[in-house]
């Protein structure tokens, strides 16, 4: 690929790449810079990712490095909420009667591999991102998109590790409701 | 910590088996209620769906 081409491919992954480091940092200019940082490495070195699967792969693998670097040092300077407030508990909570049973049994959401096919699948997951309270995101796009381990998540963010069980747990009830009313339900 | 796992106890095994590794004790307490639940079973296969979802997020160009 020439120079010319890698930088026009770049370019039309930006708005999209641009979109995941924001859903992760929470933040503008954070993402714009993880971005941009990203970018750069791999104009740097345009010959790095000869052998690697696909372009889009490699990128992704460095636009999470970077983004990780960003959590790195944005963590020591923005203190992360550990104490749950009264509206997270009912997240939980409001699934259950009182003897422990579900409210409204999770139904059965059929085929999985024909959900993770649609492309459409992904864009409700990204709104119901979008939608997730911007700490629970955080924590839950570590853990899940950037594939960090549990012991990594709490030293980074000082949690305890029951603390971010919790968080989690929160996250994915949020995101199951979510696909269940936009996706589910919508078929 | 009833005798019965309830399906609020379940939830929440369901969702740390992702993130740590159970006690035995949790881990039977688990299977045991999975034989009886299909409300548990539905939960546990689409916390499965959304781990496998956010490991191979696509993300490119194509997208809006």
């Amino acid at each position: 690929m020439t120079t010319p081409d890698l930088h026009r491919q770049l370019e039309a992954m930006r708005p999209a790449l641009l979109r995941f480091a924001l859903l992760q940092l929470r933040n503008p200019e954070l993402a714009e810079d993880a971005v941009q940082e990203a970018l750069l490495a791999i104009l740097e070195k345009p010959d790095q990712f000869a052998g690697a699967s696909s372009l889009r792969t490699y990128v992704i693998g460095i636009l999470k490095f970077k983004i990780i670097d960003c959590l790195r040092v944005a963590g020591r300077t923005v203190q992360i909420q550990t104490e749950p407030d009264q509206s997270e508990d009912d997240v939980i909570d409001h699934l259950f009667t009182t003897n422990g049973h579900t409210v409204e049994a999770p139904r059965n959401w059929g085929n999985p591999d024909a959900a993770l096919e649609q492309r459409d699948f992904f864009r409700v997951l990204e709104v119901c991102l979008e939608k997730l309270p911007a700490q629970n995101a955080r924590v839950f796009m570590m853990r899940e998109w950037l594939d960090l381990d549990t012991e990594e998540i709490c030293k980074e963010l000082q949690l305890s590790s029951s603390n971010l069980w919790v968080i989690l747990y929160r996250a994915r009830l949020r995101l199951r409701e979510c696909l269940d009313l936009n996706w589910f339900v919508a078929r | 910590m009833g005798i019965k796992p309830t399906c609020k106890e379940v939830h929440r095994l369901v969702s740390e088996q992702l993130d740590r590794d159970l006690s035995l004790v949790e881990k039977s307490r688990l299977r045991l209620h999975m034989l009886v639940c299909d409300a548990c079973n539905n939960f546990s296969a689409q916390m499965t769906l959304i781990r496998r979802a956010m490991r191979q997020f696509p993300i490119d160009k194509d997208q809006p």
